[in-house]
């Protein structure tokens, strides 16, 4: 059994995730930072349906866009951001349900397809309904949220600090409810599709209904993703539907390590962070990219928190070796 | 208005014969090795351009270039298959999207890089005025692209019935342990594969390329095309590829003169969504 993180570490450790905009760093690696818990969120969503379950979804995305535009949307219109944000969540979830409801009859290779064809398709929409979404041109002066008590608080998120909490928060919870879930009888079951389906099909698991469950708790959470996003970017245009990002959440999926629960946090903070400083090399960024996702499928299959394991292993062998020869 | 259906109809005829071209590669692909090859789009990218390196810098002959491109990107699709694929075999649908996304990240953003994002147009030796048929106006070019389609298409058939590797090829599609059993190489037959697929990928680059122009990010659309179309005609379905590539053409023909030109990409999408709503039996053809 593993040994339990006693309260007083947890709180050190919250202590320290709450003070690190207090920390001495500038205000472009807070933003680094605020982008890599909305792209974490995003991952350990995606992790559900394909760490988890095993399916390969190629159309989380979607819900991003729609939970930023539904986000930005009601805000323009004159709602409250935290109305917003909790009908982005909906909103996204009621798209999950449709998508997850007809692409998880198909399994393998057609899931992957059909799941980037919706993303496709909403992106299309985007770009073309421009009366409600004004198309290429995007929305802007998204407003900033606000938290207005009488006499106690008021304040308006105009710092990066606020959103720091903002995201943070969203990110703590995200990891809350992915963490009791995949702890839990469901948890199991989705491993138990993974591992064989039929077997657990035969136990009387309804693999449709776990795998549906996966995909919709993820895109709600990817749609509160989309929300804070939004808001913080204070723009939004079509691209908030492009592959490219759920390129990147593949890469951090892939290399953070699949399947896990620190895997997916550490892979987003790490591939948010390393196309920044590889703008040195701006020019080659993405063709290395593309280079370290081959490389990492061939040699680290298992990501990067399978790393400490590998390298104990392999200096175990070494020894080993040295010692009968 | 007639005449406006002639003519969509004949435009849809050049884009669907590039389309199934490049779905008879990605479905042969999935079909043999259960690769699923997002480079696809990239690979006729590559075509597109090699050609047009040849023509316009080089100076050489069209059909020649044709050719020659070619076997470049079926060289290329060879390397790619024995370094990458080939140790991945056993390893599942996951792994290899995620090793194509990666070759298709690779090559469009080093294509961009090298060859910038400014479209260009593809050198031919036919003449730029248009023919007319009836009430059809046609260009050489375009009428090459669909003639060269079809050959390829049947001397692809041809190849596939009557060869050696052709029979070799089928009998890994049908089963591949009897096949290694029998003393089929295994090996072989996959990079073959790779490598032929990618070769219809580049000459429906080349085809393409020339009747419109190149460009670095020509790969990613095409690659969703030919998808859309594999899974029209069913996965790892020869001559489903090649009907579902002339269907899309000429609806998108249709749909971009007809409906709306804006939306024209999403016709295809939603095809795929309504074959999967009211005839998923259909695509179920091979369950895993």
């Amino acid at each position: 059994m593993k040994k339990r993180f006693s309260y007083f570490r947890w709180f050190l450790f919250l202590f320290f995730l709450l003070s690190v905009p207090f920390l001495p760093i500038g205000n472009y690696q807070l933003h680094i930072i605020i982008i890599g818990c909305i792209y974490a969120v995003m991952v350990l969503s995606l992790n559900l349906i394909t760490g988890y379950v095993g399916e390969l979804s190629l159309g989380n995305v979607a819900f991003f866009g729609v939970g930023a535009f539904t986000s930005a949307l009601l805000t323009l219109g004159g709602v409250s951001f935290w109305v917003s944000f909790l009908a982005a969540g909906m909103v996204a979830g009621i798209f999950g349900s449709l998508i997850g409801y007809i692409t998880l009859k198909l399994r393998g290779a057609y899931f992957v397809i059909v799941t980037l064809a919706f993303a496709e398709i909403l992106r299309l929409i985007d770009t073309n309904w421009t009366s409600l979404t004004n198309g290429p041109m995007g929305l802007s002066n998204i407003p900033l949220p606000e938290i207005h008590i009488p006499y106690l608080l008021n304040i308006t998120f105009s710092d990066k600090i606020h959103f720091y909490y903002l995201s943070l928060g969203l990110l703590l919870l995200a990891l809350y409810v992915v963490y009791r879930l995949v702890n839990s009888r469901i948890g199991r079951a989705w491993v138990s599709i993974r591992e064989n389906e039929d077997l657990a099909k035969s136990i009387g698991i309804n693999a449709f209904n776990y795998a549906l469950l996966a995909f919709v708790v993820g895109a709600i959470f990817t749609g509160l993703g989309g929300s804070v996003y939004a808001h913080y970017m204070s723009f939004i245009g079509p691209d908030v539907f492009s592959f490219s990002i759920t390129v990147s959440m593949l890469i951090m999926l892939i290399m953070g390590g699949k399947g896990t629960i620190i895997g997916p946090i550490i892979g987003a903070f790490v591939f948010t962070a390393l196309p920044e400083y590889l703008r040195i090399a701006q020019l080659y960024r993405l063709s290395i990219l593309g280079i370290i996702l081959i490389f990492a499928v061939i040699f680290l299959p298992a990501g990067i928190v399978s790393m400490p394991k590998r390298i104990i292993s392999f200096i175990k062998e070494r020894r080993r070796q040295f010692g009968t020869s | 208005m007639i005449e406006q259906f002639l003519q969509q109809l004949c435009n849809g005829l050049v884009m669907g014969s590039g389309y199934a071209l490049m779905a008879v590669g990605l479905t042969m692909i999935f079909g043999l090795m259960y690769v699923v090859n997002f480079a696809h789009g990239e690979l006729y990218m590559l075509g597109g351009f090699f050609a047009y390196y040849l023509t316009a810098l080089f100076g050489i002959n069209f059909f020649l270039s044709l050719v020659i491109a070619i076997l470049m990107v079926m060289g290329v699709g060879l390397i790619f298959e024995v370094f990458a694929l080939r140790p991945l075999r056993e390893q599942g649908i996951l792994t290899t999207v995620l090793i194509t996304i990666g070759l298709s990240i690779f090559l469009k953003n080093t294509a961009l890089i090298l060859w910038s994002p400014i479209p260009k147009n593809m050198p031919t030796p036919f003449s730029p005025i248009a023919l007319t048929l009836g009430s059809v106006y046609i260009t050489e070019e375009r009428i090459f692209a669909i003639i060269a389609a079809f050959t390829v298409i049947v001397c692809l058939h041809l190849m596939l019935q009557k060869t050696k590797i052709g029979k070799a090829m089928r009998a890994t599609f049908q089963n591949k342990e009897s096949a290694a059993l029998m003393g089929v190489d295994i090996n072989r037959v996959y990079s073959f594969t790779f490598a032929l697929g990618s070769g219809l990928a580049a000459i429906a680059g080349v085809l393409l390329g020339s009747v419109f122009f190149v460009q670095p990010t020509m790969g990613s659309l095409a690659t969703s095309k030919a998808f859309i179309v594999v899974i029209l005609g069913g996965l790892g379905s020869f001559p489903g590829a090649i009907g579902g590539g002339f269907i899309l053409g000429m609806a998108e023909s249709l749909g971009a003169g007809f409906i709306s030109t804006g939306y024209k990409d999403a016709i295809g999408f939603v095809f795929v969504i309504l074959i999967l709503l009211f005839m998923p039996s259909g695509l179920f053809g091979r369950k895993k």
